[in-house]
């Protein structure tokens, strides 16, 4: 009983302060988006419209696209970053000369803010000025705009990503591998196991708390990306990249269109929640209805 | 004899000025008396300008007052963003903040801001003697109520220019293969035909020389609203089209079939005139911002431009930022037939008129101490050296300093255009819907960047967009 009373005690600040900075500005959000609320129309006062801003968002073209490219990007970002995060944490368990600094430089990206790291890539991608335009034109002869070429903005903006936050999935990886127990992987050499039975048999359903977690993460993360877009192609070329966080940023800051952006908040938050149950429900429930 | 009454007059001059300073001195001090302790916080965009107010004009108040100033300079969406937000909820955390002309009227329209004509008058024991509304330029007019009173004290002023290379157009070789091409002078452009004309050649030259030259800078990022003000500040004016082609007389109409020009043939043709530049211009120039268009032309990859001002100065005088320093021209930009005649006749204008002011929150819990510094940074002596620092003029008596004389050589007349040619250019329209109009049509428009949509089908969706926008704000009835 005493420490039952206890906990709850150690507990308070931490549920004080998610209460505060977490439950009740969501309230206000969800309170929010029933209403018209741009302080700079010529009502700049909160109106009380029902679920208008729910059945506008679907016929909104740019909310549409901005979903669907989101989801493209959380797509490749994420599954680039699991396979190449997970090759890295493979190779990490090995002993090869200069791993200790091989392993420290992979992680540097991961202490960079995403606002540097936007600021870094544009200067990188500027046309004329950037080095990697620059030489993949001098080795390649391939010309690469990211003002200009939907794709080539896309693909930079996963590239960028990938670069950023597999060095995450590698650690998390790597901290999932360490922890296997060495029993099941003899067991199955001696059964005779092939390298890929072991890897789809053992390995993979062993480690999969950890990947889930670990996508947990990263789709939460990929899904709110804004600062790296943002001070890269600005959600450009036209609509191109413009993700969901960036159409949300813009529609509540520049746009000042707070019901509205309210609304958008809580739709996006709706659909990670979906995007994570389903995720939960396809790679572990069925792992654990079988324990 | 003469000599020595010129000494003894300029003896007695100095113990007057020493005199008045001393006087001036006295004021501040006396005046800032009741507000020690107090810490001023202010907010503005990191621009040279604001950062000649954190570092010079902030301590320098300081050091004679004791009234504490902390300036955050930032990017310019933050710089809104922090504003805005401390203003809406009232929480009094900044004592001035940054007014870019073109937010103006949001924020008087929000009563955002403090009148400080009426807060000095009825505060004689603030009025400074050396601060006088009369001594700003009549860009102060942009930042007045409609009961002509200042809400802002200027303190950035720039026009948009056509700036050009003095060494490539006065090049006897280029004059010469100039004629040969054209049949024409080589001299600054007067009319689109001419600019393009010129883009085109010194494209081709510099392609023939395997020269880092291009014809024409272009502001003209594919995803950043500072393309789509290239297009309705500085381009679409030329050819006559004000105001972002909105009728504000007319009930908000932005399409032609309700009265307004947003989509006008006339509009068409400027942007399309605008696109076709963009063939000339530097690679960079799909993800060149204002700031980007500066950089382009002050590393000598551009013939010719159209640049901001406040970007002028560093060009043509700052040797360890720009290549091009002592080689730039200035110029009024290019115009379509009767724009120039439009605008002399005050029915118009041919560019943009940028700046901004530092305002007093309404929500300001030190309205007094900040009346006194936004005083300090309004008096005449303080601002040549400010005009030096940053090409940038809010006081009348500032053309006629001997630094910034020297200055207005080495910009190449830039403060002599801004002088007597200011009148031609203007700022924003007085909507206070500014950024929410903005960020309404500017995914169409990036579209039209990109190709994806026509110039004709594009402009016919902003102005659609538009419409539907101003009804949405309750603005178009």
């Amino acid at each position: 009983m005493q420490s039952n009373r206890l906990g709850w005690i150690l507990l308070a600040p931490t549920l004080a302060i998610l209460f505060f900075f977490g439950v009740l500005p969501f309230i206000y959000v969800v309170y929010v988006s029933f209403h018209q609320w741009n302080p700079f129309a010529a009502d700049p006062h909160m109106i009380f419209n029902g679920a208008d801003n729910f059945r506008k968002i679907v016929f909104d073209a740019e909310f549409l696209n901005s979903v669907g490219v989101t989801v493209l990007f959380v797509l490749f970002a994420v599954i680039s970053e699991l396979v190449v995060g997970y090759i890295l944490a493979q190779a990490f368990m090995k002993e090869f000369p200069g791993k200790a600094i091989f392993r420290t430089i992979h992680t540097l990206p991961l202490i960079m803010a995403p606002i540097i790291v936007g600021s870094v890539w544009k200067l990188m991608m500027t046309p004329s000025i950037g080095i990697i335009p620059h030489y993949l034109n001098e080795w390649f002869g391939i010309t690469v705009n990211i003002g200009t070429s939907p794709v080539a903005a896309f693909t930079t903006i996963i590239i960028m990503d990938i670069w950023h936050w597999t060095p995450l999935v590698t650690l998390t990886l790597i901290a999932a591998l360490v922890s296997l127990p060495p029993d099941p992987f003899e067991q199955a050499q001696i059964d005779g196991a092939n390298k890929r039975q072991i890897f789809f048999h053992i390995t993979v359903p062993m480690i999969a708390p950890a990947v889930v977690a670990t996508v947990f993460i990263r789709l939460m993360d990929a899904l709110r990306t804004v600062d790296e877009v943002w001070m890269l192609t600005g959600g450009g070329p036209g609509s191109a990249t413009r993700f969901v966080g960036v159409h949300i940023f813009k529609e509540v800051f520049p746009k000042t269109n707070y019901g509205y952006g309210s609304t958008i908040s809580v739709i996006v938050l709706y659909l990670t929640i979906v995007a994570c149950w389903l995720l939960y429900v396809t790679m572990l429930a069925p792992r654990n209805k079988k324990d | 004899m003469n000599t020595v009454f010129k000494l003894a007059a300029s003896a007695l001059a100095l113990s007057f000025a020493a005199g008045m300073a001393n006087a001036d001195d006295a004021f501040w001090k006396e005046a800032a008396a009741p507000y020690q302790g107090v810490t001023l916080r202010g907010v503005t965009e990191s621009s040279p300008p604001s950062l000649y107010i954190r570092e010079v004009l902030a301590p320098q108040f300081e050091e004679l007052t004791g009234i504490r100033v902390d300036i955050e300079t930032t990017s310019w969406d933050q710089m809104f963003d922090k504003a805005i937000k401390d203003m809406e909820a009232g929480t009094g955390i900044y004592d001035m903040v940054y007014i870019e002309q073109d937010i103006i009227y949001s924020y008087l329209a929000r009563d955002f801001l403090t009148d400080t004509t009426q807060l000095l008058a009825d505060h004689p024991e603030l009025k400074a003697p050396t601060y006088d509304e009369g001594n700003f330029t009549t860009f102060a007019d942009y930042f007045k109520g409609s009961n002509g009173h200042l809400y802002g004290i200027p303190m950035e002023a720039f026009i948009k220019i056509y700036l050009y290379r003095t060494d490539l157009f006065g090049d006897p070789d280029i004059q010469a293969a100039f004629k040969e091409s054209t049949g024409r002078d080589l001299t600054p452009a007067t009319t689109h035909e001419e600019y393009t004309e010129i883009a085109k050649f010194f494209y081709d030259y510099g392609q023939k020389n395997n020269l880092q030259l291009w014809g024409a800078t272009v502001q003209g990022h594919t995803g950043h609203p500072a393309s789509w003000y290239e297009y309705v500040e500085t381009i679409a004016p030329t050819f006559g089209i004000y105001n972002w082609g909105i009728k504000a007389d007319n009930n908000y109409a932005a399409s032609v079939a309700n009265g307004g020009e947003m989509n006008s043939d006339t509009a068409k043709e400027a942007l399309q005139w605008w696109l076709d530049l963009r063939q000339y211009a530097p690679p960079e120039s799909n993800q060149s911002t204002w700031t980007e268009v500066g950089t382009t032309f002050g590393a000598g990859r551009a013939a010719q431009g159209l640049v901001y001002g406040e970007n002028a100065g560093w060009i043509a005088s700052d040797p360890e930022k720009s290549l091009v320093v002592g080689k730039v021209g200035v110029a009024l930009p290019p115009l379509s037939d009767g724009v120039l005649a439009e605008a002399e006749a005050g029915e118009g204008y041919i560019g943009y008129y940028d700046g901004g002011a530092f305002g007093l929150p309404s929500t300001s819990k030190n309205k007094e101490a900040a009346a006194l510094f936004l005083e300090y940074i309004g008096q005449n002596e303080v601002q040549p050296d400010w005009a030096v620092a940053a090409p940038r003029v809010t006081n009348t008596a500032t053309y006629d300093d001997p630094k910034v004389q020297d200055m207005n050589k080495e910009l190449g007349g830039y403060y002599d255009m801004l002088k007597d040619k200011g009148y031609l250019f203007a700022g924003a329209p007085a909507y206070p819907f500014h950024a929410q109009l903005r960020e309404a049509v500017a995914p169409t428009f990036y579209k039209i960047l990109t190709g994806d949509v026509s110039v004709s089908d594009g402009l016919d969706q902003m102005a659609e967009i538009a419409e539907a926008t101003l009804t949405e704000l309750g603005y178009r009835k």
